[in-house]
Protein backbone atom coordinates (compact mmCIF):
# COMPACT_ATOMS: atom_id res chain seq x y z
CA UNK A 1 0.00 0.00 0.00
CA UNK A 2 2.88 2.31 0.83
CA UNK A 3 4.37 1.63 -2.55
CA UNK A 4 1.07 2.27 -4.24
CA UNK A 5 0.69 5.61 -2.51
CA UNK A 6 4.24 6.61 -3.27
CA UNK A 7 3.80 5.64 -6.90
CA UNK A 8 0.51 7.51 -7.02
CA UNK A 9 2.13 10.68 -5.64
CA UNK A 10 4.94 10.38 -8.14
CA UNK A 11 2.46 9.78 -10.94
CA UNK A 12 0.43 12.88 -10.07
CA UNK A 13 3.53 15.07 -9.90
CA UNK A 14 4.81 13.72 -13.24
CA UNK A 15 1.41 14.15 -14.90
CA UNK A 16 1.03 17.71 -13.62
CA UNK A 17 4.48 18.77 -14.73
CA UNK A 18 4.11 17.03 -18.10
CA UNK A 19 0.72 18.65 -18.60
CA UNK A 20 2.18 22.08 -17.87
CA UNK A 21 4.91 21.45 -20.42
CA UNK A 22 2.48 20.23 -23.08
CA UNK A 23 0.17 23.20 -22.49
CA UNK A 24 3.06 25.59 -22.93
CA UNK A 25 4.01 23.84 -26.14
CA UNK A 26 0.48 23.90 -27.56
CA UNK A 27 -0.08 27.49 -26.55
CA UNK A 28 2.97 28.82 -28.27
CA UNK A 29 2.58 26.45 -31.14
CA UNK A 30 6.37 26.17 -31.27
CA UNK A 31 9.21 25.98 -28.82
CA UNK A 32 8.81 28.72 -26.25
CA UNK A 33 11.20 31.23 -27.81
CA UNK A 34 10.01 31.19 -31.39
CA UNK A 35 8.08 34.30 -32.28
CA UNK A 36 7.29 35.05 -35.91
CA UNK A 37 8.29 31.71 -37.34
CA UNK A 38 7.64 31.04 -40.99
CA UNK A 39 4.09 29.64 -41.11
CA UNK A 40 4.17 25.89 -41.65
CA UNK A 41 2.87 24.52 -44.92
CA UNK A 42 -0.72 23.36 -44.57
CA UNK A 43 -1.22 19.61 -44.45
CA UNK A 44 -2.55 17.53 -47.31
CA UNK A 45 -6.15 18.64 -47.65
CA UNK A 46 -8.72 15.97 -48.39
CA UNK A 47 -12.24 16.94 -49.35
CA UNK A 48 -15.09 15.75 -51.46
CA UNK A 49 -18.71 14.76 -51.63
CA UNK A 50 -21.15 11.94 -52.16
CA UNK A 51 -24.58 12.36 -53.73
CA UNK A 52 -27.60 10.25 -54.50
CA UNK A 53 -31.09 11.05 -55.82
CA UNK A 54 -34.52 9.86 -56.84
CA UNK A 55 -36.32 11.51 -59.71
CA UNK A 56 -39.82 11.18 -61.09
CA UNK A 57 -40.76 12.78 -64.39
CA UNK A 58 -44.55 13.21 -64.52
CA UNK A 59 -44.66 11.86 -68.06
CA UNK A 60 -43.54 8.51 -66.66
CA UNK A 61 -40.25 8.55 -68.51
CA UNK A 62 -37.10 10.65 -68.54
CA UNK A 63 -37.79 13.78 -70.56
CA UNK A 64 -35.71 16.81 -69.61
CA UNK A 65 -32.36 16.59 -71.39
CA UNK A 66 -30.12 18.61 -69.09
CA UNK A 67 -27.08 17.08 -67.39
CA UNK A 68 -27.22 14.68 -64.44
CA UNK A 69 -30.23 13.48 -62.40
CA UNK A 70 -31.26 11.62 -65.54
CA UNK A 71 -32.66 8.32 -64.22
CA UNK A 72 -36.45 7.97 -64.08
CA UNK A 73 -38.08 6.55 -60.94
CA UNK A 74 -34.85 5.10 -59.66
CA UNK A 75 -32.78 5.62 -56.56
CA UNK A 76 -29.59 6.46 -58.39
CA UNK A 77 -26.12 7.64 -57.62
CA UNK A 78 -24.43 10.83 -58.65
CA UNK A 79 -20.79 10.38 -57.78
CA UNK A 80 -18.22 10.12 -55.08
CA UNK A 81 -15.85 12.98 -55.51
CA UNK A 82 -12.41 12.91 -53.86
CA UNK A 83 -10.18 15.95 -53.90
CA UNK A 84 -6.61 16.31 -52.71
CA UNK A 85 -4.71 19.55 -52.33
CA UNK A 86 -1.23 20.17 -51.06
CA UNK A 87 0.72 23.39 -50.81
CA UNK A 88 4.42 23.61 -50.17
CA UNK A 89 5.75 27.15 -50.21
CA UNK A 90 4.46 28.83 -53.34
CA UNK A 91 3.60 25.66 -55.21
CA UNK A 92 0.44 23.64 -54.88
CA UNK A 93 -1.43 20.93 -56.67
CA UNK A 94 -5.06 19.90 -56.82
CA UNK A 95 -6.12 16.42 -57.84
CA UNK A 96 -9.84 15.65 -57.91
CA UNK A 97 -11.17 12.27 -58.89
CA UNK A 98 -14.80 11.34 -59.38
CA UNK A 99 -16.48 7.98 -59.61
CA UNK A 100 -20.08 7.46 -60.69
CA UNK A 101 -22.24 8.58 -63.62
CA UNK A 102 -22.08 12.27 -62.72
CA UNK A 103 -18.32 12.17 -62.43
CA UNK A 104 -17.60 9.89 -65.37
CA UNK A 105 -19.51 9.48 -68.63
CA UNK A 106 -21.95 12.28 -67.84
CA UNK A 107 -19.23 14.90 -67.43
CA UNK A 108 -15.70 13.85 -68.33
CA UNK A 109 -14.39 11.67 -71.15
CA UNK A 110 -13.00 8.20 -70.84
CA UNK A 111 -9.39 7.95 -71.87
CA UNK A 112 -7.65 10.40 -74.13
CA UNK A 113 -10.08 10.22 -77.02
CA UNK A 114 -8.33 7.41 -78.88
CA UNK A 115 -10.27 4.22 -79.54
CA UNK A 116 -7.58 2.16 -77.83
CA UNK A 117 -8.21 4.03 -74.58
CA UNK A 118 -11.98 4.06 -74.86
CA UNK A 119 -12.36 1.83 -71.83
CA UNK A 120 -9.81 3.65 -69.69
CA UNK A 121 -11.57 6.18 -67.54
CA UNK A 122 -9.27 8.74 -66.01
CA UNK A 123 -11.92 10.03 -63.56
CA UNK A 124 -10.28 13.47 -63.48
CA UNK A 125 -12.29 16.55 -62.51
CA UNK A 126 -9.30 18.70 -61.64
CA UNK A 127 -5.64 17.95 -62.07
CA UNK A 128 -3.43 20.99 -62.10
CA UNK A 129 -0.39 22.59 -60.57
CA UNK A 130 -0.41 26.15 -59.34
CA UNK A 131 2.50 28.45 -58.58
CA UNK A 132 2.08 31.75 -56.77
CA UNK A 133 4.81 33.92 -58.25
CA UNK A 134 3.80 36.73 -55.90
CA UNK A 135 0.84 37.41 -53.65
CA UNK A 136 -0.92 38.92 -56.66
CA UNK A 137 0.32 36.84 -59.56
CA UNK A 138 -0.16 33.11 -60.03
CA UNK A 139 0.29 30.54 -62.77
CA UNK A 140 -1.60 27.29 -63.23
CA UNK A 141 -1.45 24.45 -65.71
CA UNK A 142 -3.37 21.22 -66.14
CA UNK A 143 -6.93 19.98 -66.56
CA UNK A 144 -9.29 22.32 -64.75
CA UNK A 145 -12.98 22.93 -64.27
CA UNK A 146 -14.08 25.55 -66.72
CA UNK A 147 -14.09 29.19 -65.74
CA UNK A 148 -17.27 29.66 -67.81
CA UNK A 149 -20.75 29.60 -66.30
CA UNK A 150 -22.64 29.68 -63.03
CA UNK A 151 -23.18 26.00 -62.34
CA UNK A 152 -20.55 23.32 -61.87
CA UNK A 153 -20.26 19.53 -62.02
CA UNK A 154 -19.92 19.01 -58.27
CA UNK A 155 -23.34 18.99 -56.57
CA UNK A 156 -21.86 20.85 -53.59
CA UNK A 157 -21.17 23.84 -55.83
CA UNK A 158 -24.77 24.18 -57.04
CA UNK A 159 -27.93 25.19 -55.24
CA UNK A 160 -30.23 23.30 -57.62
CA UNK A 161 -29.61 19.61 -58.11
CA UNK A 162 -30.75 19.46 -61.73
CA UNK A 163 -28.79 21.66 -64.08
CA UNK A 164 -29.54 24.43 -66.52
CA UNK A 165 -29.49 24.30 -70.31
CA UNK A 166 -26.70 26.88 -70.20
CA UNK A 167 -24.58 24.56 -68.07
CA UNK A 168 -25.35 21.51 -70.19
CA UNK A 169 -24.51 23.31 -73.42
CA UNK A 170 -21.38 25.09 -72.21
CA UNK A 171 -17.92 23.75 -71.40
CA UNK A 172 -17.34 21.56 -68.32
CA UNK A 173 -13.57 21.45 -68.40
CA UNK A 174 -10.70 23.32 -70.00
CA UNK A 175 -7.17 21.91 -70.13
CA UNK A 176 -4.50 24.54 -70.51
CA UNK A 177 -2.21 27.09 -68.98
CA UNK A 178 -3.40 30.29 -67.33
CA UNK A 179 -2.02 33.30 -65.49
CA UNK A 180 -3.99 35.34 -62.97
CA UNK A 181 -3.13 38.81 -61.73
CA UNK A 182 -4.98 40.64 -58.96
CA UNK A 183 -4.86 44.37 -59.59
CA UNK A 184 -6.61 45.03 -56.30
CA UNK A 185 -9.10 43.43 -53.94
CA UNK A 186 -11.78 44.42 -56.44
CA UNK A 187 -10.31 43.62 -59.83
CA UNK A 188 -8.38 40.65 -61.17
CA UNK A 189 -7.72 39.24 -64.61
CA UNK A 190 -7.09 35.70 -65.74
CA UNK A 191 -5.82 34.95 -69.23
CA UNK A 192 -4.75 31.64 -70.64
CA UNK A 193 -4.34 29.35 -73.57
CA UNK A 194 -6.28 26.11 -73.61
CA UNK A 195 -6.67 22.95 -75.71
CA UNK A 196 -8.46 23.33 -79.04
CA UNK A 197 -11.60 21.54 -77.77
CA UNK A 198 -13.53 21.76 -74.53
CA UNK A 199 -13.81 18.74 -72.23
CA UNK A 200 -10.81 16.78 -73.50
CA UNK A 201 -7.74 15.47 -71.77
CA UNK A 202 -5.78 15.71 -75.01
CA UNK A 203 -6.05 18.27 -77.80
CA UNK A 204 -7.08 17.08 -81.25
CA UNK A 205 -4.46 19.23 -82.93
CA UNK A 206 -3.18 22.17 -80.89
CA UNK A 207 -3.58 24.47 -77.93
CA UNK A 208 -5.53 27.22 -79.61
CA UNK A 209 -8.42 28.32 -77.42
CA UNK A 210 -7.82 31.67 -75.81
CA UNK A 211 -9.63 32.20 -72.51
CA UNK A 212 -9.93 35.18 -70.22
CA UNK A 213 -11.86 36.08 -67.11
CA UNK A 214 -12.21 39.57 -65.68
CA UNK A 215 -13.35 39.45 -62.06
CA UNK A 216 -14.88 42.61 -60.64
CA UNK A 217 -16.28 43.32 -57.20
CA UNK A 218 -18.23 46.54 -57.74
CA UNK A 219 -19.57 46.66 -54.20
CA UNK A 220 -19.14 44.54 -51.12
CA UNK A 221 -20.78 41.12 -51.48
CA UNK A 222 -21.24 41.46 -55.23
CA UNK A 223 -18.87 39.69 -57.60
CA UNK A 224 -19.10 39.56 -61.38
CA UNK A 225 -17.11 37.44 -63.83
CA UNK A 226 -16.86 38.44 -67.47
CA UNK A 227 -15.64 35.43 -69.42
CA UNK A 228 -14.60 34.68 -72.93
CA UNK A 229 -13.27 31.54 -74.60
CA UNK A 230 -12.54 31.62 -78.29
CA UNK A 231 -10.68 29.41 -80.72
CA UNK A 232 -10.71 28.21 -84.33
CA UNK A 233 -11.93 24.77 -83.24
CA UNK A 234 -13.96 25.38 -80.09
CA UNK A 235 -15.86 28.45 -81.26
CA UNK A 236 -16.54 31.54 -79.23
CA UNK A 237 -18.44 31.90 -75.99
CA UNK A 238 -19.04 35.10 -74.06
CA UNK A 239 -20.37 34.59 -70.56
CA UNK A 240 -21.40 36.77 -67.63
CA UNK A 241 -21.67 35.13 -64.23
CA UNK A 242 -22.51 37.19 -61.20
CA UNK A 243 -23.85 36.78 -57.67
CA UNK A 244 -24.89 39.42 -55.17
CA UNK A 245 -25.58 38.61 -51.52
CA UNK A 246 -27.96 41.52 -51.06
CA UNK A 247 -28.85 40.79 -47.43
CA UNK A 248 -27.82 38.09 -44.98
CA UNK A 249 -30.79 36.05 -46.17
CA UNK A 250 -31.22 37.01 -49.82
CA UNK A 251 -28.88 36.25 -52.69
CA UNK A 252 -29.37 36.90 -56.36
CA UNK A 253 -27.33 35.18 -59.06
CA UNK A 254 -27.33 35.66 -62.79
CA UNK A 255 -25.78 33.88 -65.73
CA UNK A 256 -25.92 34.95 -69.34
CA UNK A 257 -24.04 33.48 -72.28
CA UNK A 258 -23.88 33.50 -76.04
CA UNK A 259 -22.09 30.83 -78.04
CA UNK A 260 -21.18 30.63 -81.70
CA UNK A 261 -19.52 27.49 -83.04
CA UNK A 262 -16.39 27.86 -85.15
CA UNK A 263 -18.00 26.28 -88.20
CA UNK A 264 -21.45 25.50 -89.52
CA UNK A 265 -23.57 28.06 -87.71
CA UNK A 266 -25.95 27.47 -84.87
CA UNK A 267 -25.04 28.02 -81.24
CA UNK A 268 -27.18 29.40 -78.45
CA UNK A 269 -28.01 32.35 -76.22
CA UNK A 270 -29.38 32.10 -72.74
CA UNK A 271 -29.96 33.77 -69.45
CA UNK A 272 -30.71 32.34 -66.02
CA UNK A 273 -31.67 34.06 -62.80
CA UNK A 274 -31.05 32.48 -59.36
CA UNK A 275 -32.85 34.16 -56.43
CA UNK A 276 -32.33 32.41 -53.07
CA UNK A 277 -33.84 33.15 -49.68
CA UNK A 278 -32.61 31.66 -46.40
CA UNK A 279 -35.62 31.33 -44.12
CA UNK A 280 -33.70 29.76 -41.25
CA UNK A 281 -30.23 28.43 -40.52
CA UNK A 282 -31.42 25.08 -41.85
CA UNK A 283 -33.68 25.88 -44.79
CA UNK A 284 -33.07 27.97 -47.90
CA UNK A 285 -35.49 28.26 -50.80
CA UNK A 286 -34.35 29.09 -54.28
CA UNK A 287 -35.66 29.49 -57.81
CA UNK A 288 -33.94 29.15 -61.14
CA UNK A 289 -35.64 30.83 -64.02
CA UNK A 290 -33.98 30.20 -67.36
CA UNK A 291 -34.58 31.26 -70.92
CA UNK A 292 -32.54 29.34 -73.45
CA UNK A 293 -32.58 29.85 -77.19
CA UNK A 294 -30.91 27.82 -79.90
CA UNK A 295 -29.79 29.81 -82.91
CA UNK A 296 -30.98 28.98 -86.40
CA UNK A 297 -28.83 26.53 -88.29
CA UNK A 298 -29.37 25.74 -91.96
CA UNK A 299 -33.07 25.29 -92.52
CA UNK A 300 -33.75 24.71 -88.84
CA UNK A 301 -35.17 27.87 -87.28
CA UNK A 302 -34.24 29.03 -83.88
CA UNK A 303 -36.13 27.65 -80.90
CA UNK A 304 -36.34 28.28 -77.22
CA UNK A 305 -37.13 26.78 -73.83
CA UNK A 306 -38.21 28.38 -70.60
CA UNK A 307 -37.49 26.43 -67.42
CA UNK A 308 -38.53 27.18 -63.86
CA UNK A 309 -36.98 25.17 -61.03
CA UNK A 310 -38.00 25.53 -57.40
CA UNK A 311 -35.50 24.04 -54.95
CA UNK A 312 -35.05 23.83 -51.21
CA UNK A 313 -31.76 23.16 -49.45
CA UNK A 314 -32.26 21.61 -46.04
CA UNK A 315 -28.95 21.42 -44.26
CA UNK A 316 -28.00 19.37 -41.26
CA UNK A 317 -24.27 19.60 -40.71
CA UNK A 318 -22.47 18.31 -43.80
CA UNK A 319 -25.63 16.76 -45.23
CA UNK A 320 -27.99 18.64 -47.54
CA UNK A 321 -31.40 17.35 -48.60
CA UNK A 322 -32.59 18.84 -51.87
CA UNK A 323 -36.26 18.52 -52.81
CA UNK A 324 -36.86 20.09 -56.19
CA UNK A 325 -39.66 20.54 -58.67
CA UNK A 326 -39.06 21.66 -62.25
CA UNK A 327 -41.25 22.81 -65.14
CA UNK A 328 -39.85 23.18 -68.64
CA UNK A 329 -41.76 24.69 -71.53
CA UNK A 330 -40.47 24.68 -75.08
CA UNK A 331 -41.50 26.76 -78.08
CA UNK A 332 -41.66 23.55 -80.07
CA UNK A 333 -42.86 20.09 -79.11
CA UNK A 334 -39.53 18.81 -77.90
CA UNK A 335 -40.79 16.63 -75.04
CA UNK A 336 -43.12 13.65 -74.94
CA UNK A 337 -46.13 13.08 -72.73
CA UNK A 338 -47.15 9.92 -70.87
CA UNK A 339 -48.46 8.40 -74.13
CA UNK A 340 -45.25 9.16 -75.95
CA UNK A 341 -46.86 11.96 -78.00
CA UNK A 342 -44.87 15.15 -78.64
CA UNK A 343 -45.59 17.98 -76.24
CA UNK A 344 -44.23 21.37 -75.40
CA UNK A 345 -43.87 20.88 -71.65
CA UNK A 346 -42.28 18.57 -69.14
CA UNK A 347 -42.15 18.50 -65.38
CA UNK A 348 -40.34 16.47 -62.77
CA UNK A 349 -39.79 16.10 -59.05
CA UNK A 350 -36.58 14.95 -57.46
CA UNK A 351 -35.19 14.41 -54.03
CA UNK A 352 -31.42 14.39 -53.61
CA UNK A 353 -29.04 14.01 -50.71
CA UNK A 354 -25.55 15.48 -50.88
CA UNK A 355 -22.91 14.88 -48.23
CA UNK A 356 -19.86 17.13 -48.32
CA UNK A 357 -16.63 16.53 -46.44
CA UNK B 1 -3.92 18.95 16.23
CA UNK B 2 -6.48 17.73 18.75
CA UNK B 3 -8.59 16.50 15.88
CA UNK B 4 -5.61 14.63 14.46
CA UNK B 5 -4.86 13.02 17.88
CA UNK B 6 -8.49 12.01 18.23
CA UNK B 7 -8.44 10.43 14.79
CA UNK B 8 -5.19 8.65 15.56
CA UNK B 9 -6.72 7.24 18.76
CA UNK B 10 -9.70 5.93 16.83
CA UNK B 11 -7.30 4.48 14.39
CA UNK B 12 -5.35 2.39 16.91
CA UNK B 13 -8.12 1.50 19.35
CA UNK B 14 -9.08 -1.84 17.72
CA UNK B 15 -5.41 -2.91 17.73
CA UNK B 16 -5.14 -2.45 21.55
CA UNK B 17 -8.31 -4.47 22.02
CA UNK B 18 -6.68 -7.30 20.22
CA UNK B 19 -3.47 -6.89 22.18
CA UNK B 20 -5.25 -7.66 25.44
CA UNK B 21 -5.73 -11.24 24.23
CA UNK B 22 -2.37 -12.03 22.73
CA UNK B 23 1.12 -10.45 22.98
CA UNK B 24 2.05 -11.58 19.49
CA UNK B 25 -1.02 -10.02 18.08
CA UNK B 26 -0.15 -6.85 19.98
CA UNK B 27 3.26 -6.73 18.36
CA UNK B 28 1.72 -7.15 14.91
CA UNK B 29 -0.91 -4.59 15.73
CA UNK B 30 1.74 -2.04 16.67
CA UNK B 31 3.49 -2.53 13.37
CA UNK B 32 0.11 -2.31 11.67
CA UNK B 33 -0.58 0.83 13.64
CA UNK B 34 2.66 2.41 12.45
CA UNK B 35 1.86 1.45 8.91
CA UNK B 36 -1.64 2.84 9.08
CA UNK B 37 -0.34 6.02 10.66
CA UNK B 38 2.10 6.34 7.83
CA UNK B 39 -0.64 5.75 5.26
CA UNK B 40 -2.89 8.25 6.99
CA UNK B 41 -0.21 10.95 6.87
CA UNK B 42 0.64 10.13 3.26
CA UNK B 43 -2.99 10.46 2.26
CA UNK B 44 -3.23 13.88 3.89
CA UNK B 45 0.01 15.00 2.16
CA UNK B 46 -1.36 13.77 -1.15
CA UNK B 47 -4.63 15.69 -0.73
CA UNK B 48 -2.77 18.86 0.22
CA UNK B 49 -0.37 18.44 -2.73
CA UNK B 50 -3.24 17.98 -5.18
CA UNK B 51 -5.04 21.03 -3.74
CA UNK B 52 -1.86 23.11 -4.06
CA UNK B 53 -1.23 22.00 -7.64
CA UNK B 54 -4.86 22.72 -8.54
CA UNK B 55 -4.60 26.22 -7.01
CA UNK B 56 -1.39 26.92 -8.90
CA UNK B 57 -2.87 25.72 -12.19
CA UNK B 58 -6.00 27.85 -11.64
CA UNK B 59 -3.81 30.91 -11.04
CA UNK B 60 -1.78 30.24 -14.20
CA UNK B 61 -4.85 29.77 -16.37
CA UNK B 62 -5.24 31.89 -19.49
CA UNK B 63 -8.32 34.06 -19.85
CA UNK B 64 -11.38 32.58 -21.50
CA UNK B 65 -13.67 33.95 -24.15
CA UNK B 66 -16.23 36.11 -22.35
CA UNK B 67 -18.94 38.63 -23.21
CA UNK B 68 -18.24 42.34 -22.74
CA UNK B 69 -20.68 45.07 -21.70
CA UNK B 70 -21.98 45.22 -25.30
CA UNK B 71 -22.58 41.47 -25.33
CA UNK B 72 -19.73 40.89 -27.76
CA UNK B 73 -17.23 38.11 -27.36
CA UNK B 74 -13.98 39.36 -25.88
CA UNK B 75 -10.67 37.79 -24.86
CA UNK B 76 -9.27 40.23 -22.33
CA UNK B 77 -6.28 40.33 -20.01
CA UNK B 78 -4.29 42.85 -18.02
CA UNK B 79 -0.67 41.78 -17.61
CA UNK B 80 1.68 43.22 -15.01
CA UNK B 81 5.29 43.75 -16.02
CA UNK B 82 6.85 45.52 -13.03
CA UNK B 83 9.73 47.84 -13.82
CA UNK B 84 9.07 48.31 -17.53
CA UNK B 85 8.03 51.80 -18.58
CA UNK B 86 5.02 52.54 -20.77
CA UNK B 87 7.38 53.83 -23.44
CA UNK B 88 9.31 50.54 -23.56
CA UNK B 89 6.09 48.54 -23.61
CA UNK B 90 4.82 50.60 -26.52
CA UNK B 91 8.03 49.91 -28.41
CA UNK B 92 7.67 46.22 -27.68
CA UNK B 93 4.07 46.33 -28.83
CA UNK B 94 5.08 48.05 -32.09
CA UNK B 95 7.81 45.43 -32.57
CA UNK B 96 5.25 42.69 -32.02
CA UNK B 97 2.95 44.09 -34.71
CA UNK B 98 5.84 44.53 -37.16
CA UNK B 99 7.04 40.97 -36.66
CA UNK B 100 3.71 39.18 -36.42
CA UNK B 101 1.70 41.24 -38.93
CA UNK B 102 4.37 42.28 -41.46
CA UNK B 103 2.00 42.59 -44.43
CA UNK B 104 -1.04 43.86 -42.58
CA UNK B 105 -2.01 47.32 -43.78
CA UNK B 106 -4.69 47.82 -41.15
CA UNK B 107 -2.26 48.17 -38.25
CA UNK B 108 -2.73 51.46 -36.38
CA UNK B 109 -0.08 52.37 -33.84
CA UNK B 110 -0.24 55.41 -31.57
CA UNK B 111 1.89 56.46 -28.61
CA UNK B 112 -0.09 54.34 -26.18
CA UNK B 113 -1.88 51.72 -28.18
CA UNK B 114 -2.02 49.46 -31.21
CA UNK B 115 -5.03 48.25 -33.15
CA UNK B 116 -4.77 45.37 -35.61
CA UNK B 117 -7.48 43.88 -37.82
CA UNK B 118 -6.71 40.39 -39.02
CA UNK B 119 -8.18 36.93 -39.43
CA UNK B 120 -7.41 33.28 -38.78
CA UNK B 121 -8.61 30.12 -40.45
CA UNK B 122 -10.88 27.52 -38.92
CA UNK B 123 -10.72 23.87 -39.83
CA UNK B 124 -13.22 21.06 -40.24
CA UNK B 125 -12.83 18.27 -37.75
CA UNK B 126 -13.66 15.25 -39.92
CA UNK B 127 -11.02 15.90 -42.55
CA UNK B 128 -8.47 18.62 -42.12
CA UNK B 129 -9.41 21.45 -44.45
CA UNK B 130 -10.29 25.09 -44.06
CA UNK B 131 -13.99 25.58 -43.43
CA UNK B 132 -14.02 29.26 -42.61
CA UNK B 133 -12.18 32.30 -41.42
CA UNK B 134 -12.73 34.48 -38.36
CA UNK B 135 -11.90 38.16 -38.54
CA UNK B 136 -10.98 39.91 -35.31
CA UNK B 137 -9.63 43.15 -33.90
CA UNK B 138 -6.68 43.06 -31.52
CA UNK B 139 -6.17 46.05 -29.24
CA UNK B 140 -3.06 46.61 -27.10
CA UNK B 141 -2.72 49.44 -24.59
CA UNK B 142 0.30 50.14 -22.41
CA UNK B 143 0.95 51.93 -19.13
CA UNK B 144 3.93 51.95 -16.80
CA UNK B 145 4.55 48.41 -15.51
CA UNK B 146 1.53 46.88 -17.22
CA UNK B 147 -0.29 46.44 -20.46
CA UNK B 148 -3.67 45.14 -21.48
CA UNK B 149 -4.86 43.57 -24.66
CA UNK B 150 -8.15 42.31 -25.95
CA UNK B 151 -9.43 40.54 -29.01
CA UNK B 152 -12.98 41.25 -30.06
CA UNK B 153 -15.33 41.79 -33.03
CA UNK B 154 -15.11 38.17 -34.10
CA UNK B 155 -16.83 37.74 -37.46
CA UNK B 156 -17.10 34.33 -39.09
CA UNK B 157 -17.14 33.77 -42.87
CA UNK B 158 -17.74 30.19 -44.02
CA UNK B 159 -15.67 28.64 -46.79
CA UNK B 160 -16.91 26.54 -49.66
CA UNK B 161 -15.05 24.49 -52.20
CA UNK B 162 -14.93 26.25 -55.54
CA UNK B 163 -14.88 24.68 -59.00
CA UNK B 164 -11.11 24.32 -58.87
CA UNK B 165 -11.17 22.24 -55.69
CA UNK B 166 -9.96 25.09 -53.50
CA UNK B 167 -11.72 26.32 -50.36
CA UNK B 168 -12.63 30.01 -50.63
CA UNK B 169 -14.78 32.41 -48.56
CA UNK B 170 -18.49 32.51 -49.35
CA UNK B 171 -19.13 36.00 -50.65
CA UNK B 172 -21.40 38.11 -48.51
CA UNK B 173 -21.76 35.80 -45.51
CA UNK B 174 -20.30 37.52 -42.45
CA UNK B 175 -21.64 36.30 -39.11
CA UNK B 176 -20.88 37.96 -35.77
CA UNK B 177 -19.92 35.10 -33.46
CA UNK B 178 -22.22 36.34 -30.68
CA UNK B 179 -25.18 36.21 -33.11
CA UNK B 180 -24.12 32.98 -34.73
CA UNK B 181 -26.39 30.63 -32.81
CA UNK B 182 -29.30 31.62 -35.04
CA UNK B 183 -27.28 31.01 -38.19
CA UNK B 184 -24.88 28.15 -37.49
CA UNK B 185 -25.46 24.66 -36.20
CA UNK B 186 -24.86 24.42 -32.43
CA UNK B 187 -22.11 21.81 -32.67
CA UNK B 188 -20.34 23.69 -35.48
CA UNK B 189 -20.49 26.91 -33.50
CA UNK B 190 -18.99 25.21 -30.45
CA UNK B 191 -16.10 24.12 -32.68
CA UNK B 192 -15.53 27.67 -33.94
CA UNK B 193 -15.60 29.05 -30.40
CA UNK B 194 -13.08 26.43 -29.28
CA UNK B 195 -10.80 27.29 -32.18
CA UNK B 196 -11.15 30.99 -31.36
CA UNK B 197 -10.08 30.36 -27.76
CA UNK B 198 -7.09 28.29 -28.90
CA UNK B 199 -6.06 31.01 -31.34
CA UNK B 200 -6.37 33.73 -28.68
CA UNK B 201 -4.34 31.67 -26.21
CA UNK B 202 -1.58 31.14 -28.76
CA UNK B 203 -1.54 34.86 -29.56
CA UNK B 204 -1.42 35.64 -25.84
CA UNK B 205 1.72 33.56 -25.41
CA UNK B 206 3.43 35.26 -28.35
CA UNK B 207 2.44 38.70 -27.13
CA UNK B 208 3.68 37.94 -23.62
CA UNK B 209 7.07 37.02 -25.00
CA UNK B 210 7.34 40.15 -27.12
CA UNK B 211 6.11 42.49 -24.40
CA UNK B 212 8.55 41.08 -21.85
CA UNK B 213 11.58 40.88 -24.11
CA UNK B 214 10.96 43.37 -26.93
CA UNK B 215 13.56 43.32 -29.65
CA UNK B 216 15.64 40.86 -27.66
CA UNK B 217 13.09 38.29 -28.71
CA UNK B 218 15.03 36.32 -31.25
CA UNK B 219 13.77 33.83 -33.69
CA UNK B 220 14.61 30.31 -32.73
CA UNK B 221 17.84 29.35 -34.36
CA UNK B 222 18.59 25.84 -35.47
CA UNK B 223 20.79 24.18 -32.85
CA UNK B 224 24.28 23.55 -34.21
CA UNK B 225 24.79 20.07 -35.57
CA UNK B 226 26.77 18.01 -33.11
CA UNK B 227 30.10 16.78 -34.42
CA UNK B 228 31.19 13.26 -33.71
CA UNK B 229 34.74 12.07 -34.20
CA UNK B 230 34.72 8.46 -35.33
CA UNK B 231 38.42 7.78 -35.72
CA UNK B 232 38.98 7.58 -31.96
CA UNK B 233 36.95 5.24 -29.86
Amino acid sequence: MKKVLLLLSLFIVVIMSAKAEITAHIDTGKAAAAPAPAPPDPPLVISGSVDTYWKYDFSGHANIPTSFASDQNSVSIGMIDLGLKKTVGKASFVGELSFGPRGQYQSVPNGDGSAANGNNSFHIQNLYINYNVTDKFSLAAGYMSTFIGYEVISPTGNFNYSTSYLFTSGPFENAGFKATYAFSDKVSLMAGIFNDNWNVYTSARDVSTFGAQLTVTPVKNWTAYLNVATGPTSGTIFDLTTAYQITDAFKLGLNGATFTPAHGGGGYDGIALYPQLAVSKVVTFGLRGEYFETKAIGTTPKSNITAITATANIKTGPLTFIPEVRFDNGKNQIFTDSNGAPTKSASQFLLAAVYAF
Amino acid sequence: MALLQNQLHNFCWPQYTHSKKNIKITMISRSLFRERLYLYIMKRILIIAVCLLFTVSVHAQAPVLALDEHNKYIYYEVVDLPGISADSLNKNSAYFTREEYPKNKSVQISNTSAVIRDKFLTYASFVKHENGEIHYILNIECKDSKYRYWLTDFVFTPYQRDRYGVFVPVTGINIQLENASSKIDKKELAGYLDQTTIFCTQLREKLKKYMAEGEKTKKLEQPPVKKIVTDKW
